[in-house]
């Protein structure tokens, strides 16, 4: 049963991973565009409980830290999605009201997302990746929060669809 | 049991936070096998890399253009200019070729009678509205241009300057209603006198009775005393046909001029005429007939089919 979740899981991550780097990332889209591949981890994480939305943290964090496009360190992001996925999964699992409301999930996405990039951003200040301008920070911020804004509701039905898929399960979202 | 595996749950989640810490630390101390991992990525996804940007390319192109649509717009108007631009150096350049071979044939036919020329372009076409044909050219007192100099072109005779200012010229063309120029047929040197229809054609009249001419004969200039305003020998036009009407004292021709004036665009002032008559050296050369290849075709009939007896 763990094998299967596993697999599928791996399958679908790997699937969006390879469609966000070679179709998504070449878009040039503006205000910095969005991560399908980080609006399905948080998604994934808002659904799932706070242990298995850790280990899909981690697997998501390790291959967007293999992504050629990133300069950080490796395991960079790893850190920053196991513990914001562990933590949106704390927030929302239990609570029914949360996980069921469309509106609650994509807010919660879109404000998990948000977050993410404050701390990537800060945390790899402390690494020493070179820092980008207060201007353009602040435009990348609020130009991904409001793709995500646009872009969750519209994935919401296929995460839940493959989250079901994985874990044999009917929300009821 | 449910504290077990909360327990069990929280250990996974601090090995993970360590994991990434511990991959962190390999990273920033430059452990080869990091980097030869994320190489390793970058091979694998670089053929789903190239084959998105196949299929991502028109929607890129879509993308760009809408986000950068005043660029894009600004692009077009420049490249619009820079065609216009381009058009217009085209056309100026084929115009210049076009003066280049007038001019070419002016100073061949100028040389050919020792004419001292000055060449001028032509600036503006006078209105047929106004009942005359005239020319404008730029060149004027300042190039030595004085009233009653004969200007010429490749071909032959175009008019006499008429009015002459410091920097320009009024041409009469020879085309004109009221031009007349004494006129000799180019070897019988018969003489007449071709005044202008305000068309292409001009008529002639010859001054002998006991003289006849013929279609195809060629008028060449007379020529006036000090050259002016007509130099002699300068092809004038050819005969188109003949009129002998009953009762008519001398006979009269219709001529068509070698000049085409709708097509001037450099033209030649003949400054100082030759010392001696060029007589009939500037005559056109007749063109030669492009021989036209017969083809014969053999046909051998077939033999008729012989009855056959059984």
């Amino acid at each position: 049963m763990l094998i299967r979740r596993f697999s599928i899981t791996s399958a679908i991550f790997l699937l969006i991973f390879i469609g966000q780097e070679a179709v998504v990332n070449q878009l040039n889209l503006p205000a910095g565009g969005f991560s399908i591949f980080l609006i399905l981890t948080l998604l994934w994480a808002a659904l799932s409980t706070p242990v298995v939305a850790a280990a899909a943290g981690f697997g998501a964090g390790i291959l967007l830290d293999l992504s050629p496009s990133t300069d950080g360190p490796l395991g960079h992001w790893t850190l920053i999605l196991v513990l914001l996925s562990y933590a949106i999964s704390f927030f929302s699992y239990g609570d029914e009201n949360m996980r069921g409301n469309p509106l609650s999930l994509i807010l919660m996405v879109v404000l998990a997302q948000f977050f993410v990039l404050i701390f990537y951003i800060t945390t790899g200040f402390l690494l020493g990746v070179s820092p980008i301008g207060f201007v353009q920070t602040l435009t990348t911020l609020l130009g991904s929060s409001i793709w995500a804004l646009v872009i969750t509701p519209l994935l919401l039905p296929a995460v839940a669809w493959l989250y079901d898929l994985a874990f044999d399960r009917r929300l009821h979202i | 049991m449910r504290n077990g595996g909360e327990n069990r749950g929280r250990l996974l989640v601090v090995i993970l936070i360590v994991s990434s810490l511990f991959l962190i630390t390999l990273d920033l101390r430059g452990v080869s096998v990091i980097s030869g991992l994320r190489s390793g990525t970058h091979t694998a996804l670089a053929p789903f890399q190239r084959a998105g940007n196949v299929l991502v390319s028109p929607v890129k192109n879509f993308v760009n253009d809408v986000t950068h649509l005043g660029r894009t717009h600004s692009q077009i108007e420049d490249l619009r200019k820079q065609n216009q631009k381009l058009r217009e150096q085209l056309i100026s350049r084929k115009n210049q070729d076009g003066q280049i071979e007038q001019l070419k044939s002016i100073l061949d036919l100028a040389g050919k009678a020792s004419f001292k020329v000055v060449n001028a372009k032509v600036i503006s076409q006078g209105s047929s509205l106004a009942f005359t044909r005239t020319i404008t050219i730029d060149a004027g007192t300042s190039n030595g241009i004085k009233n009653n100099m004969t200007v010429i072109s490749g071909y032959g005779l175009v008019g006499v300057v008429k009015e002459v200012f410091a920097n320009s010229a009024l041409v009469m063309l020879a085309t004109d209603p009221s031009f007349k120029v004494g006129v000799r047929i180019a070897g019988s040197q018969q003489i007449g006198i071709l005044a202008g229809l305000g068309s292409i054609n001009a008529n002639l009249q010859l001054l002998d009775n006991q003289t006849t001419i013929k279609v195809g004969d060629i008028l060449l200039a007379r020529g006036s005393i000090n050259g002016r305003p007509f130099v002699p020998g300068v092809p004038v036009g050819r005969v188109t046909s003949v009129s002998n009407a009953a009762g008519a004292v001398t006979q009269s021709a219709s001529v068509r001029y070698f000049s085409n004036f709708g097509a001037l665009g450099v033209v030649s002032v003949v400054v100082q005429a030759p010392s001696a008559d060029p007589r009939d050296s500037l005559v056109p050369a007749k063109p030669v007939p492009t021989p036209v290849p017969t083809v014969t075709v053999f046909v051998t009939p077939t033999p008729s089919p012989s009855p056959t007896t059984k």
